[in-house]
């Protein structure tokens, strides 16, 4: 027990650092995922048969390919191709996960918003409200609302997904330990670690969301 | 004030409303009663195009309703509704719900928003509500609230569709009393319901709809003392 200890106060540091490359991809890519995947949502539902068709067909091919593939493909492939295209590991790895986490979160905001009871949007309309000013002032708020719990999933499933950015180079979290296992051998203790520090990221993040969704649900 | 011409509806192949003609005086309160099933409620939604008539046209205050979406937000901004399914946003307060719509439109600012928002409630009785979220509310609140909202736009012609339907038996007067209220202040109104009471003693004219048309209609007292026609005897006499 004692060994395990001054293990960790040796290589904890190093793990930490791991994580924070961790961290911060999983930060980028749930802001961009959720920006884009918002607008990929919105063009789903939208009466634009160009706009909707082109949505369909973007969660079409991410949700249908794997996350790794993609994360190959703007990381070796295109560059192989372009050359100017040639991205920074860390560049790359925000872009597959925001990219790949859209798809999923333009599903999450479709349900979400055609869950909405369509009273809701015709008592706007009947207002006077544009169909935009209706979306945005009554229907967005409450399907934002329906978001959160899936959107928590989906979220949690973002940290554990980059641990496949170690594949392009990365030192996150998972890399780090590997690296530390090749000079160490420790597997049991190391991967212990990394296990826990996976564990504190993804709790701390189901925490978050349902603080948020406590806060935005007063009215339920 | 309002003048429907020829309205035909179909929903796929089933033609809910068969050609429907109706002219709405200023001031004047219709009510539209019938079995469920005989267009009413469709034919009150052509009127604020939250339904488009295949045929026919419908004149409001002189101007032909286009199904232009612009020249509809300002069409509607003068025709309030109140639903069944009261259709309160959930997650605005009474008076955030009173406010959306002028604010947004009206340019009004928050301040005179509220003062406005605040007679409004006084009006329906429910001022004390001003700060609380709908599902605080009662059924009969919640109705009473709706016709809040749909009067801060200011229309000049206000649709219920059912109003009372939804509501527990003994809610159903307090949101009769405002629409009462509302008669006697001179607004125009067509409403749909099966209160029989009310449209006996507010309505200046009762229209009978069946399968799609206009069987019979007007004032109160020959409708239900005196009715005409086979199918609205047979109607009014289900209810007894």
């Amino acid at each position: 027990m004692s060994e395990f200890l001054s293990f960790t106060a040796t290589y904890l540091p190093y793990l930490l650092q791991g994580a924070l490359v961790t961290i911060e991809i999983a930060v980028i890519s749930v802001i961009f995922g959720s920006i884009i995947g918002i607008f990929v949502g919105l063009g789903r539902v939208s009466s634009n048969p160009l706009l909707s068709q082109l949505s369909r067909f973007y969660i079409w091919v991410i949700r249908g390919t794997p996350l790794l593939l993609q994360l190959f493909v703007i990381h070796f492939a295109i560059p192989s191709v372009f050359s100017s295209l040639t991205l920074p590991p860390f560049v790359s790895a925000c872009i597959a996960l925001s990219l790949n986490a859209a798809a999923y979160i333009a599903e999450i905001a479709r349900g979400a918003i055609q869950s909405i009871d369509k009273g809701q949007m015709e008592a706007a309309r009947s207002l006077g409200l544009s169909s935009s000013q209706a979306m945005r002032r009554v229907i967005i708020p409450q399907a934002f609302r329906r978001m959160l719990p899936p959107l928590g999933n989906e979220f949690i499933a973002l940290i554990k997904e980059s641990s496949l950015v170690s594949t392009i180079a990365l030192y996150d979290l998972l890399r780090t330990g590997q690296q530390i296992i090749s000079s160490t051998y420790l597997y049991m203790e190391v991967f212990l670690l990394v296990g826990l520090i996976y564990l504190f990221l993804t709790t701390i993040m189901s925490y978050i969301v349902g603080k948020i969704e406590k806060k935005v649900g007063a009215y339920e | 004030m309002i003048s429907c011409k020829n309205i035909v509806k179909k929903f796929n192949n089933l033609e809910v409303l068969k050609g429907i003609d109706l002219d709405v005086a200023p001031g004047e309160v219709v009510v539209i009663i019938g079995p469920s099933g005989s267009g009413k409620s469709t034919f009150l939604r052509c009127m604020n195009h939250l339904e488009t008539a295949d045929l026919g046209t419908i004149t409001i205050n002189g101007r032909i309703v286009e199904s232009k979406e612009s020249s509809l937000n300002k069409l509607r901004q003068e025709i309030g509704m109140v639903f069944q399914q009261f259709n309160l946003f959930p997650h605005m307060t009474v008076l955030e719900n009173i406010n959306e719509a002028p604010v947004l439109l009206k340019k009004m600012t928050k301040d005179q928003a509220k003062k406005k928002g605040l007679e409004l409630l006084k009006k329906v009785g429910l001022e004390e509500k001003a700060h609380e979220y709908p599902n605080r509310l009662s059924g009969g609140q919640k109705q009473r609230v709706a016709i809040a909202r749909a009067l801060a736009m200011e229309p000049k012609i206000m649709l219920f569709d059912e109003p009372t339907s939804a509501l527990d038996p003994e809610l159903v007067g307090e949101v009769l009393n405002v629409m009462k209220q509302l008669a006697k202040e001179g607004m125009t109104m067509v409403i749909v319901t099966h209160e029989m009471g009310f449209a006996k003693e507010v309505a200046d004219r009762v229209i009978f709809m069946d399968g799609g048309f206009i069987i019979e209609q007007g004032p109160p007292k020959t409708i239900f003392e005196a009715p005409q026609h086979e199918r609205t005897k047979e109607f009014l006499g289900h209810l007894k």
